[in-house]
């Protein structure tokens, strides 16, 4: 596995960053032929090690927590405080928040240490994972695809952009991904979630079961979650086996120690490795794409070296970025030239802009009255529990708002009985209800479309430099009526559901969560027809370079409620046989 | 839900630290607390989750040692004077209630005074339901995160191999 970068060489392509659009991007360049250079500005961890997936709680020093220097920013510390959110803290390391108080530890070094990569603006939870892989060691691993409900949600209901593709534009790549990384999940044949080709679906426990047949009467579903994991194996893999059903992905941060669910290392960049095409870079920190003065075109990128902080510069034929959303935006606003005085690929003046994501917040939490008190199931053993898709603003249109939202739901016994810190009271009372009672809570917190605004948007901040000295990210980012009112309709929608299915409602919450903190964060560099109004076209080629290319989430129109990973593969493996196919007509 | 978010966050902005090997925790002699302040700590814990005919309790389950190593190794010292003076604010209320230290009083006076504490546990205004709040919080989380308390008391069967997994098939 070769770390060393030839720089007199000129590698076909340079891609930047190594999490999903990253990975994908290696392995489909490499399985053209093409020699690709990959650089990740984090470090290749010992993944295993940090995750340490089976580890009983009992077994660590702290029972999962950090140790005493160093703290996980909280939930409620992003909307108490401004950024940049570790100035002034008196711990050595600040993280961002990684479902703080449970298991950060495991996190620590896969999530970016706030004193060293801060950024300003409006209050925003960003969490950065800097390490070979990315945000795909601990994501959330809901898979699902978008529908021309999304695609086409522009010409249905006239708010912003259409996307210059269509579902049957990307199905064929969706089935690419399904196949090559494994897919779990129950065929529903909805026209807003399209199926996947699913391996075999997570199972539905008692109270689970309850609200999907009550769902059904109200014509709207409870499936399964779509997992981004493995459950029958993918035989061309010899990095990942199956799902063995272990159970640790809810209980900590996530990640998988034998990778049954997705992360890029494992999935795609291992095996490009294999092809002997791939070049893997770590610990370099791009910070331009350079340009040819001659032909305008991207030559190159120049990058510090993260541990010594010494520059170089590396030759590509094209360049990709797939540093994620927020950074791919940024290092374009940062590749300033006499030719992009504004930024390479910034003739629109679009980069940063229609910034989009998800909401979340509103929700609720229920019991099963009939489950109290009976031997518990087991439900610690999947992936995911269930999915609950959009249902507003298919067929009707709501007056209050556009578009839509799903729910993310969970119930059942886990090892730590949550009602422990709900249950009133103390002593043998209180030991027996929380006995009684733990697995028979069900709850449910939803995922709502934010509406892309031009006014949304991130650019460089003036003076504030991270620890490499490379200008940081301000954010201009703030929720609008749209969102607000579609979380209402979210809070009351979820009530409503549990209560028809006779689900006692303990508690509904109706804040909206800070900005950012789905970690869903999309748009700033919009893909469209248009070079006026967008900065890549529909294979992500960048307007105004023919050979720099966007492919991470960066590049979507409008975020859709649903999760967007699956989707940024399946691009970005349409957009490199686009780009593979274009170098061999010698159109690039 | 309100009231269990701020509990987390007390606990962990509360108890942030280690300096010791891991095999110092659960060792006999308390780190932080003195020895008077450790029994009636181990006492308190024991109250919230007894043993019972179901499982042991907190006692067993070493939740005090617990407690006393992340304070001994807690980053902030204000979460250190919290926990003394916590005691210290039990103490006082026994002695209102019953002219004596709590580790004095009867099974039955103490229970009484642990229901003083847990009034208005879910709005808790005076110190001491503030207190009672913070130690039931850290009780609960170290109970039910030791040996005895994922295993005897909450039988939990999972962290293993699974041939299938559990639940019912989607039809």
């Amino acid at each position: 596995m070769s770390d060393e970068v030839d720089l007199k060489k000129t590698y076909d392509a340079i891609v930047v960053g190594s999490g999903a659009a990253g990975g994908m991007a290696a392995h489909v360049l490499t399985s053209h032929g093409m020699q690709v250079l990959m650089l990740e500005a984090g470090k290749k961890l010992n993944i295993n090690k940090e995750l340490k997936s089976m580890e009983w709680p009992y077994d660590h020093p702290r029972r999962g927590d950090m140790p005493p220097d160093s703290h996980p920013l909280s939930g409620s510390e992003y909307t108490i405080r401004q950024p940049p959110y570790a100035k002034g803290s008196p711990y050595k390391h600040v993280y961002s928040y990684v479902e703080d108080g449970n298991g950060s530890d495991y996190a620590k070094n896969i999530v970016v240490d706030e004193k060293d990569h801060p950024y300003t603006g409006t209050q925003y939870a960003w969490v950065r994972a800097r390490c070979l892989g990315g945000k795909t060691n601990i994501w959330g691993r809901l898979a699902l695809r978008l529908s021309d409900y999304d695609f086409k949600a522009a010409s249905r209901d006239g708010y912003g952009e259409d996307w210059p593709i269509s579902y049957a534009d990307i199905s064929p790549y969706y089935d690419k991904v399904d196949l090559y990384l494994g897919i779990s999940g129950h065929k529903e044949n909805l026209p807003q979630l399209p199926d996947s080709i699913f391996q075999r679906a997570v199972r539905l426990n008692p109270a689970e079961v309850k609200l999907r047949e009550s769902l059904v009467k109200m014509g709207r579903v409870l499936t399964p979650y779509r997992a981004g994991v493995t459950t029958d194996g993918v035989k061309h893999n010899k990095y990942r086996v199956h799902c063995y059903g272990r159970g640790a992905c809810d209980r900590r941060v996530g990640g998988c120690d034998i990778h049954a669910a997705f992360d890029s290392p494992t999935g795609l960049i291992y095996p490009a490795l294999d092809t002997g095409n791939l070049t893997l870079r770590t610990n370099a920190t791009v910070s331009e794409v350079t340009v040819d003065k001659d032909t305008g075109k991207a030559s190159g990128v120049s990058f510090i070296d993260t541990d010594t902080g010494q520059a170089y510069t590396a030759k590509g034929r094209t360049v990709l970025l797939a540093a994620s959303t927020l950074e791919s935006a940024r290092l374009m606003l940062l590749s300033k030239s006499s030719q992009y005085p504004n930024g390479i690929g910034n003739s629109s003046g679009h980069v940063g802009h229609n910034f989009c994501e998800h909401l979340m917040g509103p929700g609720v939490s229920g019991l099963d009255k009939e489950l109290v008190g009976k031997p518990r199931t087991l439900d610690d053993g999947r992936p995911g529990s269930f999915y609950l898709p959009r249902f507003r603003n298919l067929t009707d249109r709501n007056p209050k708002f556009l578009r839509g939202y799903g729910f993310e739901g969970g119930s059942g016994t886990g090892m730590f009985p949550d009602n422990a810190f709900g249950t009133p009271g103390f002593g043998s009372a209180y030991k027996k209800t929380v006995r009684d009672y733990a697995g028979a809570f069900i709850g449910m917190g939803g995922f709502g479309e934010v509406l892309p605004r031009y006014e949304n948007y991130v650019d460089l901040d003036p003076e504030v430099k991270d620890r490499w000295g490379v200008p940081v990210l301000r954010f201009q980012i703030k929720f609008g009526d749209n969102e607000k009112k579609m979380a209402a309709d979210m809070a009351d929608s979820a009530r409503e559901m549990f209560e028809a299915a006779g689900i006692e409602v303990l508690n509904v919450s109706r804040d909206i969560l800070t900005e950012g903190y789905s970690i869903h964060e999309l748009g700033t560099a919009r893909m469209g027809t248009d070079p006026k109004k967008s900065v890549v076209n529909q294979f992500q080629q960048s307007h105004d370079v023919k050979n720099l290319l966007v492919v991470d989430g960066s590049t979507h129109v409008s975020a859709s409620c649903q999760n967007p990973t699956w989707t940024i593969m399946a691009l970005c493996w349409r957009s490199c046989d686009h780009l593979a196919d274009e170098l061999k007509k010698g159109n690039v | 839900m309100p009231y269990q978010i701020n509990r987390r966050d007390l606990i962990r902005i509360g108890a942030g630290a280690v300096l010791a090997a891991p095999a110092a925790f659960g060792a006999d002699a308390p780190k932080f607390f003195t020895p008077a302040e450790f029994a009636m700590l181990d006492e308190l814990t024991e109250s919230i989750i007894p043993a019972d005919d179901h499982s042991p309790g907190a006692r067993a389950a070493k939740v005090a040692a617990y407690i006393d190593a992340r304070l001994a190794e807690a980053f902030e010292a204000k979460d250190r004077d919290d926990w003394r003076n916590g005691l210290k604010l039990v103490d006082d209320l026994s002695g209102k209630m019953h002219d004596r230290p709590f580790m004095e009083a009867s099974p039955e006076q103490r229970v009484a005074v642990l229901t003083r504490m847990a009034k208005n546990e879910m709005n808790a205004k005076t110190p001491e339901e503030v207190f009672f709040g913070e130690l039931k919080h850290a009780t609960a989380h170290a109970y039910y995160t030791s040996k005895i308390g994922i295993h005897q008391e909450m039988e939990y069967k999972g962290n293993v191999m699974l041939e299938e997994f559990v639940g019912y098939e989607v039809k």
